[in-house]
């Protein structure tokens, strides 16, 4: 299992990237990119490592890939949608997928490029996107109180990209206890609260 | 599994979320994820729960040179074009995700018929081997009853099907398991047009249709 940092004060840093991210899309600033380069490629690489444990080599491309994508997909950021830690993650999400397709003995005829890029509808309107914040920053504080197997096993599908067949016979439980701690460990975090 | 009926259940939107899904079962999902507000405002919610994961990691540092090698690599590098102009554009009301395959419209793929109500076209095969397919039944047409020996994505594109469960249009995912024998029937007014991601052979239960079983799974081999 990959080691958790310890706390930090997420908002202020959060709001810091933000401004760089926004400078690298208008003025195509590259000290703020080395900013988000500082803050993010340790984690990106970390999140590739928890899937591959000590392999460096595709933790640096990964990082390449995401941060590339970075730089060329500022622009197109829209922060209504996700915040900026939520969006890197997709990004690297989307690049690990795509990797692991590249360079899978198994052949897929899908191309998953369009099947995991983000719906661009309206968006949500104020209303909905107050709630929608109340509802992500209450994701934050859950997270960390939930019982230590259900937080495992959301490790173990989020950032090992472990399936439940996988996520049950790694941790020698069946499958139907690993569906129930994910749902039980979403329904803490209330992601699956009234629309 | 009743209440997640028409959706995709929670823990299988997690793995959307966090990419863990086989691709042919993401595709089913995201076709889905077009037609569903509810489940789309789930979905961000679900990235967030991946973001915080990984916003807690022990970061791994990245080496200078790396850095360097990036940054040195910038003023060279341009966003893939979009493909100039593509010869046939596809219709507006093919799912995004399905655009890979259906360059244009649903009428000009090859379909074939498997019965008198029904047709099909294979789109691809998944790395599981699961297949990827599109069926078009009938108005009011009907499939043979099936159990499947793995479990059996569905979404409805265009048109309605009812089963034993209930009435699915256009948007609607519906997930059959293993054993889950059902009976599909298009509504009357239009032809019904699924995706349907397999993931094992399909088993006809009636009486008669049973004999065509050996011939079905050698097309799975």
């Amino acid at each position: 299992m990959p080691r958790m940092a310890n706390n930090q004060s997420p908002g202020d840093k959060l709001t810091r990237l933000s401004e760089c991210l926004d400078n690298v899309a208008r003025h195509r600033d590259k000290q703020a990119f080395a900013q988000l380069f500082d803050h993010y490629a340790p984690l990106i690489r970390s999140y590739s490592l928890a899937r591959e444990p000590g392999a460096d080599l595709v933790a640096d491309e990964l990082v390449q890939e995401v941060m590339t994508r970075v730089w060329l997909k500022a622009d197109k950021y829209n922060c209504k949608l996700a915040n900026l830690n939520t969006w890197i993650f997709t990004l690297a999400r989307n690049c690990r997928i795509d990797y692991l397709r590249r360079n899978s003995r198994y052949v897929t005829e899908i191309d998953p490029t369009d099947i995991f890029n983000d719906i661009e509808d309206e968006g949500p309107g104020p209303f909905q996107l107050a709630q929608q914040n109340r509802a992500e920053e209450n994701i934050r504080t859950e997270l960390k109180k939930l019982p230590r197997e259900q937080a495992e096993i959301l490790t173990k599908v989020y950032l090992e990209g472990k399936s439940h067949q996988q996520a049950s016979e790694e941790l020698q439980l069946p499958l139907g206890t690993v569906k129930s701690r994910v749902r039980l460990a979403l329904k803490k975090l209330e992601v699956l609260v009234a629309r | 599994m009743k209440e997640s009926r028409k959706h995709p259940y929670d823990e299988l939107l997690a793995s959307y979320s966090a990419g863990s899904l086989p691709l042919s079962q993401a595709l089913c999902i995201s076709t889905h994820l077009e037609h569903c507000p509810d489940c789309t405002r789930k979905l961000r919610r679900l990235n967030r729960v991946g973001s915080e994961l990984m916003q807690q990691l022990q970061p791994a540092p990245a080496t200078d040179a790396l850095k360097q090698r990036l940054l040195d690599r910038l003023d060279t590098l341009t966003d893939t074009p979009a493909p100039a102009v593509a010869e046939a554009a596809p219709e507006a009301s093919i799912p995004r995700a399905l655009r890979q395959f259906v360059k244009k419209g649903y009428q000009d793929l090859s379909w074939r018929s498997v019965s008198a109500n029904i047709q099909t076209v294979e789109l691809c095969r998944d790395s599981n081997g699961a297949r990827v397919e599109l069926l078009k039944i009938k108005p009011g047409g009907s499939a043979v009853t099936h159990t499947h020996l793995g479990d059996e994505y569905t979404v409805v594109l265009e048109g309605s099907f009812s089963d034993e469960d209930g009435l699915y249009a256009q948007g609607d995912f519906v997930l059959r398991g293993k054993n889950e024998a059902h009976r599909p029937v298009a509504t009357q007014d239009r032809e019904c047009i699924c995706l349907a991601v397999t993931e094992g052979p399909i088993q006809f239960t009636g009486l008669f249709s049973r004999l065509l079983n050996p011939f079905i799974r050698r097309s799975y081999a």
